[in-house]
């Protein structure tokens, strides 16, 4: 029999401080919640503008926790708090909050459940941002659940229109498709390391050649986050997801949710399987290759400047891939390939919710998501047509704007590591620069240079919380493509120790 | 369990005493009963009560090979809960009566699963008898060291180690109840569908008359978009297959 007296307990270490943003952002979800309840129909706005002063409100522990500088690790290394998580909560809450600016009219407006609306997109955030601090597989696996499940909800809100119905559901079948194999993966590398914690199943795996369980493990693990980004062959879900969620869903699963999926990744694999190099640096190879070709050349066929968004966004989770096949050969590589991807997440954040922005706005008036309506855009409103054709030129990545400086880092990075295979890839990723840039331009050439279907040009109006979304976004890719050297810097700051 | 695959029949009945090798047994009569029970009968209700079967059946195993806490969960988690979520399925969806099973929804189903599960009995059976690799040399699993029972060990575990991820569990668990319930309630005033509900790619105005001209690429048929050659049919933008006329 077991002794009945319990050993006394010891309570675990725990840094409310270093928990801070989570604990807030908690409080705010649930206050949202509670207070939608007691709020009348018609004043509804009240419960958007507290989950966004909330935001904001959780985002304030980051700057505090960011200036104190100290590394503070939790759960015996299971949750960390350095600058790596700092900057990626920092890029969660922020887009958060814009993707909440860009709601507010379009929930408002729509036959939404708008209180519910903000608290599922909090408490994806809240996933995310455990995410960035996650070091261990387990607190990895459940923070992903939490970002996707109201995520999957969220992709279906319009509830009586069949595509958003479709969106959701292939996006549900095919998350949870992708959460079990991942988590198969995840119990093969514990069966074989006997540890969930990253930095004890590096120690655990070393250098060596790799057990085919392992080998196993790592692959699937792999694979279930190539959903999650959207990676070709495994990115069906992604464009009848995008069309059919609405507009700002779109955007917040184009930027953060993919976003996520790349923290995930650069955790698991610089952290966790480092040593494991010849598993998953031929197979991330493959994944960038496959992804950036099919992205950019169906992406050129598209009619529908949405479902364009989406293949764009497909391509673009491909150049974000290349540093990782490139990045296993050396600790330097390694941190060089850390740098490309934080750089271009946090880039691509900026330029990919601006253009969706400006398409929420046009879609205000036009009601169509035709490139053709785009026409002439320029003569009756100027103003949104310059910002388009800033953020779409600096999706091609094209200097003056902050997307070329993302694209440098990545071929940098393929650059630095020098092998053959390296250089390949960096090869293919530059032919496939110059085919998005037919699609980009495409566009731009709509708004500027046809005429206007229909002669309709009464001006665009502008909502406040739109234009707020727009300001943000478009003097952030502006200022990173004016003085790149500070974006460089946190990407520095912020890479993963290499075991 | 790992050791187990290797050791022949003959080593565990030396080491096994006559109580276990009776509860076993009877075991075994109890879980393959409901097995093939979930699998012939016709009422899908009773399919879901031979499984309850089945699973307790399995807990007493458990209970067996000294896994306390493991026998509690399968008997509170899956022939509790999940069953009882299946059972709530299968009688929303007023599928409660005799169906016919026979009806094949894809030809060729039938042999085909045989051919499957034979081939994945072989595999068993061939990993079992040849070589150990599959399951690899560290062993984590088995009775765990140091005093206290199973359930005290992994409580301990749960509110220390894992302490964040439990907690993280429980705030996923808020928002399925929320969203389960805004997904499944109904609008109270249906309120007409205001117009900036309609997403952008369902072309209301007549813009579908302007020709295509900048489109990019000349204009080849999409998998999923409907001819561009033919400017002046108006065409919903999505696909025509998924999203029957397009409608909301």
């Amino acid at each position: 029999m077991p002794s009945l007296v319990a050993a006394a307990f010891e309570a675990p270490y725990l840094d409310y401080a270093a928990l801070a943003p989570e604990i807030v952002l908690t409080g705010v979800l649930l206050a949202v919640l509670v207070v939608d309840l007691f709020v009348d129909e018609d004043r509804k706005a009240v419960v958007a503008q507290l989950a966004g002063v909330g935001l904001l409100a959780s985002l304030l522990p980051v700057v505090f926790l960011a200036v104190d500088g100290d590394d503070r690790s939790m759960f015996s290394g299971a949750y960390v708090v350095d600058d790596f998580a700092l900057v990626f909560k920092a890029l969660f809450l922020v887009s958060g909050y814009v993707v909440l600016l860009m709601s507010t009219d379009h929930i408002e407006e729509g036959d939404y459940w708008k209180g519910e609306y903000s608290f599922l997109l909090l408490s994806s955030l809240l996933g995310m941002v455990v995410m960035s601090s996650a070091r261990d597989l387990l607190t990895i696996f459940v923070a992903l659940e939490l970002l996707s499940i109201p995520a999957y909800m969220l992709a279906g809100w319009r509830k009586r229109d069949l595509r958003s119905n479709e969106a959701a559901l292939k996006y549900y079948l095919l998350g949870v498709l992708s959460s079990a194999v991942m988590l198969y993966g995840m119990s093969l590398v514990f069966g074989a390391t006997g540890t969930t914690v990253l930095e004890d199943i590096a120690r655990e795996l070393g250098g060596d050649a790799s057990e085919p369980l392992v080998a196993l493990g790592i692959f699937f693990i792999v694979v279930g986050f190539a959903f999650k980004v959207s990676a070709v062959p495994f990115h069906f879900w992604a464009p009848d997801t995008y069309e059919g969620a609405p507009l700002p869903v779109t955007a917040f699963l184009s930027v953060a949710s993919k976003a996520a999926g790349f923290v995930a990744l650069l955790e698991l694999i610089f952290m966790g399987f480092f040593g494991q190099d010849n598993v998953w640096q031929p197979l991330f190879w493959v994944l960038a290759v496959l992804t950036m070709t099919v992205g950019n050349l169906v992406a050129l066929r598209q009619t529908n400047i949405v479902r364009l968004l989406a293949y764009s966004s497909v391509a673009q989770a491909g150049y974000m891939l290349v540093p990782f096949a490139v990045g296993g050969s050396s600790d330097e590589a390694a941190g060089t390939a850390q740098t490309a991807v934080i750089v271009y997440l946090l880039i691509y954040a900026a330029m990919n919710l601006g253009a969706f922005a400006i398409v929420m706005t046009v879609a205000r008036r036009t009601r169509s998501g035709e490139i053709s309506s785009y026409g002439g855009l320029f003569t009756y409103a100027p103003g949104l047509t310059v910002l388009m054709t800033i953020f779409v030129f600096s999706l091609a990545g094209i200097p003056p704007f902050g997307g070329w400086f993302a694209k440098f880092y990545i071929f940098k990075s393929a650059v630095d590591a020098g092998t053959g295979w390296a250089l390949a890839l960096a090869v293919v990723a530059g032919v496939n620069s110059v085919i998005a840039l037919f699609y980009y331009a495409g566009v731009a050439r709509e708004m500027w240079m046809q005429p206007v279907p229909g002669d309709d040009r009464t001006p665009i109006r502008v909502p406040p919380a739109l234009g707020a979304a727009l300001g943000i976004t478009a003097v952030a890719v502006m200022a990173i493509g004016v003085y790149p050297q500070a974006f460089a810097r946190l990407g520095d700051l912020a890479q993963l120790a290499v075991r | 369990m790992t050791p187990a695959l290797s050791i022949t029949a003959t080593a565990i009945l030396a080491v096994a005493t006559k109580v276990d090798i009776a509860v076993f047994a009877a075991c075994v009569v109890i879980v393959l009963c409901g097995a093939i029970g979930v699998v012939v009968s016709r009422n899908p209700v009773h399919a879901a009560l031979f499984l309850v079967l089945t699973l307790f059946g399995m807990a007493v195993l458990f209970v067996a090979q000294e896994a306390h806490f493991l026998a509690a969960v399968q008997v509170i988690v899956y022939a509790g809960a999940i069953v009882v979520l299946f059972l709530f399925v299968i009688m929303l969806l007023g599928v409660d009566r005799e169906e016919n099973v026979m009806a094949e929804p894809l030809r060729g189903q039938r042999p085909l699963a045989f051919l499957l599960g034979a081939i994945a009995l072989a595999e068993i059976f061939l990993l079992a008898q040849g070589t150990q690799w599959a399951t690899g040399a560290t062993q984590v699993a088995g009775p765990a060291g140091g005093p206290g029972s199973n359930v005290e060990k992994l409580a301990r575990v749960i509110f220390t180690r894992y302490l964040l991820a439990f907690e993280v569990t429980s705030v996923l668990l808020v928002i399925a109840v929320v969203g389960a319930v805004v997904l499944a309630r109904r609008y109270e005033t249906t309120a007409t569908e205001s117009p900036a509900a309609a997403q952008v790619e369902e072309p209301q105005s007549p813009r579908s008359e302007a020709p295509l001209s900048a489109a990019p690429p000349p204009a080849a048929p999409d998998e999923s978009h409907p001819d561009e050659s033919h400017p002046d049919e108006s065409q919903p933008a999505g696909e025509p297959d998924a999203a029957p006329s397009g409608a909301r």
